[in-house]
Parts: C-alpha cells; structure tokens; sequence
C-alpha cells in the first residue's frame, strides 16, 4: 500500500467517517487516493481554520475526535488558530497536514514551514513522518493520545514522498508510549478525605468545569450535590454540566457569572473545583478570590493543574466522573438545619441579584433574542456561541440542563469560532436543531464557510446579534478606559440579507422586537441555512461584570434605572 | 487567601528526566520552559545505558509559577518518560570545565601548580596555551575558576550539571 492508502485505510480503522478538510500540492497523493474510501465522508472548507472549528464542533457535539486535512505551509499554519482554540479547551482533534518531500525539507522550498515547531505549543502532542513504515503506528497513537485523558489536538505531519512510497503496513493492536500514562485510579483516601471535608463543611460550594461535559459527569455531579446539599455553578465551559433551573444551581460563575453565584463564591468556607483550570477569568482578580474558603478540594484529571493557578488542601487527580462517582457513597447526608442558613443565605442573593436587563428604550435587546430562542427550543437545541457579549448573553440567558447543548471557545476566545463549530456540530447530531449565536465582528472572520452549509444543506441557524461595533471591547472602553471608544465601530459590514443572498441562503433583517418571532418562525421553517441579522440595541450591555483588575467583589450590575 | 502554607521553597529546581530520543525532544522540553515563565539555567543531554533513551539534566527557575509546575509540566510531554525533582533530595552533581590559559614560563609552572593542588587536571600542554578540566558540584567549578581567573582566561566551556539522586546525604568529597 502506499502512503496515502495507509493514511485513509488508518483513519477508517480508527472509525473516523468524516474529515474537513482542503487539499494542496503536499497532500495531493492523499486526496488522490480519497475517492476509494467512499465510507470516509469529506467536506471542502473554504479555509483550513473553518476546518478546524468545524471538526472542534463536531468533536464537543458527539464526543469523537474531529478529523483535519490541510497542505504544507499557509495551509497547515492556517489550523494554528483552530488547534489552539481546541487545545485550551481539551477538545480531541487529529489534523493530518501534507509537508514538503523528505529531501527537501528544511530547505525553504515552496510551502514548506515548520509545521512542527508552530503546532508545538497549541497541541497535546505532534508527529513528523518521515517514513512510510511509521504511519500505521503513528495515526493509531494519535487518536490514542488525542481521546484519552485530559483530550486535546494531535498533529501529523506527512511528508509528500511518504505518502507516496509503499509497505506492508503493520496494523498496531496496542500503543506503546512509556511516557504517556493518561488514566489515574482517584487515590481513595483522598477521595474519603474530601467527601467528608464536603460533609462536614457549612458553606460549600461546587463548581464544575469542562472535565465534567468531557467525562460525562453530569449524574454523577448532581448526585454530590443533592446528597450533601451543596449549591452547585458551573465555568463558562461548564455550563450545562448542572441544571440551570435545579434549586442548587448557582449558575455561571467568573467575571461575568451571576451575582448570586459570585457571592456564594466570596463566602464560602469549602470550595470543590471540579474538572476545571480554576483561570483568570473564574477569579478574576486571584488575591481576591473566596477569601474565607479554609478547604480549597481541586478535582482534575491533569496533575498539573493542582496548585497550576490555586494551590488546593486536597487534591484529587481523576477524571471527573470517576472521582464524582467514588467521592459520592463517603458523603454523608447533612442534617437539613446544617444547611439551611447557607441556602437561605443564597437564596436572598438570588433575590437580590438577579440578572436584569434593559426592556424599554427602543431597541431590540440581545436578551429578549435569546429568550426567544429558549422559549422555541426548549432542552433540545445545540446552540454554538461566537467570543464576546453575544457568548454572554448566550451562556446566562439560557437554561440549559444537559451538557453538550451549549458549545463555545472559551480558553483562546477565538472570533470566528461559532459559525464553523455549529457547522461541525450539525454534521455530528443532524437530528439536532443547531443555532449559530454571533455578533458581526467574529462572523465576518470565518463567514466564507456559508458555502458549505449551502452545499450540505445544513440546517444551521444564524442569529447575528449586530451592534455595529466589537461591543465587548466597545464596554470595556465604555465602562474601564475613561469611555475613550477606539477602533470599534463596525458600521461599515456587509449588508447580511445581500450577503446571504450571495452565498444563497435566505436572509432577513430584524430591527424591531414586534418582527423578531415571525423571523424566528421563518427560520424554522426553513430547511437549510438561515440567517437572521439582529440589528441589536448598539448600548446593550454584559451585566454583571467585574472590572479589570479587580476581585469578584466588586462585581457591577446594571443600574436599576436602566432595566 | 487562605491556601495551605508550605515551606518557601527556591524557585530555582533541579530535575532530571528520562525522556524517549526522538529528534525535537530537546525543542519540546526547551519550549515548554519558555512558553510556561520558566528559565533554563543549565541543561545537559546524554544518551542512556538503555537504547532509545537519554537523560536530561535541568536546572530551570521556575519564575513566577509554583516551583512543582516545572516537574508536573514536564511530565506532561508524551516523550517524557520519568521526571524527578531532585532539589530538595540528596543527589550528586557533577559538571565538568575546560579551561584555557594563555600562561608560559614560570607564570605557567605557578598556574599547573594550582590546579594540581586543587584537583584538577592539565589535559593539554601547547607552546602558547595550556588546557585544564575540573569537575565537580557548580560550587566547586566556580571555586576554580575564581583561582585561575588572575592568570587570564582565554576560553571557558562549561557542561552544565548532570545530576542523579543518592540514597543518603553521607558527606560529600
């Protein structure tokens, strides 16, 4: 077999069925050989960063690995951003780049670049293929890496001359990697250890993280919590892993978490981190942050996350799921009165800080769109977030109860992320109503890809939320650099019903609430791609926020006389 | 913030790791350092009795990262096979310097004099240069060279640290 075979024949094996991709000079033998693996379904990006977040998407909206092409040079180092993105959220990818010929690399030759020293930082872990004999092998133990453990981005780079020279593969039935050992066994007196401290304590707190989506944790989390009583929030990449509408829910927490969810934070004397970096913007302002927690419990299947950011008192190093599941028969049941002036004590919280926003100037409010989108779609729609207000807006003003139905870039924060992702989330669940929730900023950076939701008939729902400026950015101006508003007006963009008409999908343009549900009904309706351009209040607002620099305590909420 | 008080720790480690020898081991390791705040100070490669193994000696400054993020950091690289931290545990250490001196005549008798009191050796003898060696802990070296400094050093290589963990700490010669 030849190379390329042995790439595809690999890939099948490793029960891939469908790749993004885009091909070039360097992996042309590769594409050659892809029509006789009719069982291997690809999808012509218009742009390998598209590729990547698509196969990000695919990969958070079913759990297999995503699956990349690319050729050498611009078109390995366009996954750059996409490998990134999925690396600080631990999403399992494989990008399989083409590369120059053995003997020509490290030569400058045409679309050679070191692929390898690029991708070295944003990927679990790389291969540069060298030999026809190491493919098998290699693809075997990428998929090995990338799905096992804490997941993440494995690149491969083949140079063209391997993928064109020929053996009799070796199909491996085992990985040897003596220095990778992805699976721990929770150390169960650790395990007891923190169970009781969660018994014992009179004002816990649990926050759950991605590691509990991506190990399917969600039982076994809301099991903890109801059996010791503990109000329970959720990261930004968290969200979904605890019932929004559960009375222990806390909701989002970070610097843009919700009032009552910051409070119980900065109150609470034991905090169990579960599955999660415990980053920036989970403490903000970290000297600040929970100050009268006397047990920090740090839950994680990444040794190096323990004391990475917060140095735990217990540690418990697991996948999420196993560590929920061994920690739940040592907890014992707290007496009701244990319990009750801490939960009290929230629910006044949750009175008195609940998230507000502004009904009644005029303007079409990005709240009132996504409430509009709950209220249609209920439990049961995937909705993909681009970065800034709109991923907000999106994560608070939903209530979303199962995990893997609200999927966003939220470690690298990348623009551009949405559109691609949801269409990689509706090829992995087509049976899914899949909403693409955006601002015009982030659109326009990957909004070539409407070609292939045409071309598949992808029934993608684009909401715009356009304020004509990068409105994230236009608050922290507005808000923490003295109203000084630089570089962010976005006035001048496409008009979106032309560009949509362009690429040839229907598109309409909402300006006033009273047009906003029959939109809404035109979209659903609509099989195949729909784009709804909100042309949103341009003064709309992320509330609560914490200002730059400072602690959870000082978080700020919209000012009565404006909700 | 109310974290578990240890004991201030040294933010400079000293670690040894077995990793696989594979091209771009090296870049792995040195652009995890970098990219994570730490500083190599000293870094030496070897292959291993085993095949397909080396070992590396590190000696990195862990900057303002927690002091155990540079094992747990490096333990997370797939060709890593076996980090240890062996800062705060009895260990032996050794570096070797060679070092060149442009001394002749008499001034050359005084300068092998020293070295040889010192413990060091005289490797190479030329018309205008001698070259000596020494090795030992970074102390030691240091200590040597500070003695051969007045006789005009010309050119100076240092290996860097190679390191392994002892059973006791018994009195080091």
């Amino acid at each position: 077999m030849t190379g390329a075979e042995i790439v595809l024949e690999a890939l099948q094996r490793e029960g891939v069925d469908l790749i993004f991709g885009y091909p070039g000079g360097a992996n042309l033998p590769i594409y050659q050989q892809l029509p006789k693996y009719p069982k291997l379904r690809h999808v012509l990006v218009r742009h390998e960063q598209g590729a990547t977040h698509m196969a990000d998407g695919y990969a958070r909206a079913c759990g297999k690995p995503g699956v990349v092409f690319a050729t050498s040079g611009p078109g390995a180092l366009n996954t750059i951003t996409g490998l990134a993105t999925a690396y600080m959220d631990s999403v399992p990818m494989v990008a399989i780049t083409g590369q120059q010929n053995t003997t020509l690399v490290g030569r400058d030759a045409f679309q050679e670049s070191d692929v390898i020293g690029c991708s070295m930082p944003v990927t679990k872990h790389n291969y540069m293929l060298t030999r026809v004999e190491d493919i098998a092998r290699v693809i075997h133990e990428a998929f090995h890496v990338a799905t096992t453990g804490r997941p993440g981005p494995v690149l491969i780079d083949i140079c063209k001359d391997v993928q064109q020279a020929s053996c009799e593969p070796v199909w491996p039935t085992r990985v040897d990697l003596p220095g990778y050992r992805p699976a721990f066994t929770p150390d169960l007196s650790r395990v007891r250890e923190a169970a009781e401290a969660l018994s014992r304590a009179e004002r816990p707190v649990i926050l759950a993280g991605h590691g509990v989506i991506l190990s399917g944790g969600q039982e076994e989390l809301c099991a903890l919590a109801e059996r010791s009583v503990t109000p329970t929030g959720t990261t930004l990449l968290g969200v979904g892993a605890f019932p929004v509408r559960h009375p222990l829910s806390l909701h989002m927490t970070g610097f843009m978490g919700t009032g009552w969810n910051l409070k119980a934070v900065q109150n609470a004397d034991l905090l169990m981190m579960v599955g999660m970096r415990v980053d920036d913007r989970v403490t903000a302002k970290l000297s600040e942050w929970a100050p009268n927690v006397e047990t920090f419990i740090h839950v994680d299947i990444d040794p190096s996350e323990m004391g990475k950011n917060v140095r735990p008192h217990m540690e418990v190093v697991a996948d999420a799921k196993t560590a929920l599941r061994e920690m739940l028969p040592y907890v014992r049941e707290p007496q009701p009165e244990c319990r009750r002036p801490w939960l009290t004590q929230i629910d006044r919280w949750r009175e008195e800080h609940p998230l507000k926003y502004t009904h009644s100037n005029g303007h079409l409010q990005p709240q009132d769109v996504m409430i509009e989108m709950y209220r249609r779609c209920d439990d049961d729609a995937i909705v993909v977030a681009d970065v800034g207000q709109n991923q907000i807006w999106a994560a608070l003003w939903w209530n979303y109860t199962r995990p893997g139905l609200f999927i966003n870039s939220g470690g690298a924060g990348t623009m551009g992320f949405a559109f691609p992702a949801a269409i990689g989330a509706k090829f992995a669940r087509p049976e899914k109503a899949v909403w693409c929730v955006a601002g015009e900023g982030g659109f326009v950076m990957t909004a070539q890809e409407l070609s292939v939701a045409v071309k598949h008939k992808l029934d993608v729902k684009i909401v715009l939320l356009n304020n004509f400026s990068l409105g994230m950015v236009r608050q922290f101006q507005d808000d923490f650099y003295g109203g000084v508003r630089s570089e962010v007006d976005l006035t001048e963009m496409p008009d979106f019903v032309k560009l949509a008409d362009a690429y040839g999908l229907p598109g309409l343009c909402v300006e006033r609430m009273e047009d906003m549900r029959a939109a809404f009904d035109f979209a659903e309706r609509t099989r195949g791609p729909v784009l709804i351009d909100f042309r949103i209040d341009p003064d709309a607002n992320v509330y609560p926020i914490v200002p730059l620099g400072k602690g959870l305590n000082d978080f700020t909420e919209l000012p009565d006389e404006y909700a | 913030m109310s974290t578990p008080s240890a004991e201030p720790l040294s933010s400079l480690r000293i670690l040894t790791a077995v990793v696989e020898d594979h091209p771009g081991v090296l870049t792995r390791v040195a652009g995890m350092v970098r990219r994570r705040g730490f500083n190599i100070q000293g870094l030496s490669v070897g292959p291993t009795d085993e095949h397909g193994r080396s070992r590396m000696t590190l000696t990195v400054d862990a900057g303002h990262a927690e002091v155990d993020q540079v094992q747990k950091q490096l333990d997370r690289l797939i060709e890593v096979i076996e980090v240890e931290d062996l800062t705060e545990s009895p260990r032996l250490s050794r570096e070797l310097a060679l070092v060149k001196l442009a001394v002749t005549g008499p001034e050359r008798d005084r300068a092998v004099a020293e070295v040889d009191r010192f413990g060091g050796r005289v490797v190479d003898a030329g018309q205008t240069h001698v070259i000596v060696e020494v090795s030992g802990e970074f102390d030691r070296v240091e200590r040597f060279l500070g003695l051969l400094r007045p006789y005009g050093i010309v050119e100076l290589a240092r290996s860097g640290p190679v390191a392994m963990s002892r059973e006791v700490a018994v009195h080091e010669q």
